[in-house]
């Protein structure tokens, strides 16, 4: 299995930074992009899309409770429930995973999220070293796990 | 002029939130929401009860994603109007939601304004 080349991590970074601009029209600031070794920065509300086909791992989207909190009172969401965070943070997973396609290739599946609620969400691996970005969002820490083999 | 209705079909909770925001502001004229729906059967049951003017649809839902929901949501309703809002944003996507019937398409992640502009359009076409 191949593993993923810098300009498909370069996509990552792209995407995630376009996520927040966006949404809530603040940029993030990528703090640092590494291989991940042993546990990684995670946090406690997790994001995981799955990938078949041309590639096959998941991407995570980790961030506190206090940035999706955050997030949603920007976009004038009031009910700031587990459940919400939960669904905020699986819906940032679902926009990184579906934009990746657009470079990744139109054969690549992708699931729906799964999202999870405590640390060892974000330690799910298909590689023993993915690709880790770390973010600051509006002084919030956040990360992206990119955990993905190219088959063949 | 009576309000048009729409309906919304998305798997995640703060989207449908959001849409039903931006078109309860009052900023796209009168507009009924008639349902929020999570994934395309529940779509289809809402559409049942009402014929929607103009649907927003996701792509990636489980049960049935958007790309099944379209064909079978046109046949129920062909003068329906439906705005896919979707991460999947390749253009190869995009077509074939085209090709199904979609009337447009708004990519992930959009801003309240983008949103507002492609339902604008296609609101008032159905006027």
């Amino acid at each position: 299995m191949a593993a993923l080349k810098e300009s498909d991590l370069r996509l990552f970074v792209d995407s995630v930074s376009r996520y927040f601009d966006v949404t809530s029209r603040i940029a993030p600031e990528i703090t640092s992009a590494f291989l991940g070794v042993g546990t990684l920065p995670g946090h406690d509300f997790n994001g995981i899309v799955s990938f078949s086909g041309r590639f096959i791992g998941h991407v995570i989207v980790s961030l506190p409770a206090a940035a999706l909190k955050e997030l949603l009172l920007i976009q004038r969401e009031t009910d700031l429930s587990r459940a919400n965070l939960l669904d905020a943070v699986g819906e940032i997973a679902n926009t990184l995973a579906g934009n990746a396609r657009k470079a990744l290739g139109k054969d690549l599946e992708i699931s729906v999220p799964t999202v999870v609620h405590g640390r060892s969400g974000s330690e799910t691996r298909t590689r023993k070293h993915p690709y880790v970005i770390t973010f600051r969002w509006n002084t919030y820490p956040g990360m992206v796990c990119v955990d993905l083999a190219e088959v063949g | 002029m009576s309000a048009m209705k729409l309906l919304v079909v998305d798997d995640s909770n703060i989207v449908r939130s959001r849409i039903a925001r931006v078109v309860q502001s009052g900023a796209l004229g009168e507009v009924t929401l008639i349902g929020l729906a999570r994934n395309g059967e529940e779509a289809l049951r809402a559409a049942r009860q009402a014929a929607p003017d103009v649907v927003t649809m996701d792509l990636t839902m489980p049960e049935m994603d958007g790309l099944a929901c379209i064909p079978a949501m046109l046949t129920l309703h062909p003068k329906t109007r439906i705005l896919v809002i979707s991460a999947l944003d390749d253009k190869s996507t995009a077509i074939r939601a085209l090709r199904l019937g979609a009337h447009g398409f708004l990519p992930k992640p959009f801003s309240d304004d983008s949103l507002r502009l492609a339902l604008a359009g296609l609101l008032d076409h159905q006027r």
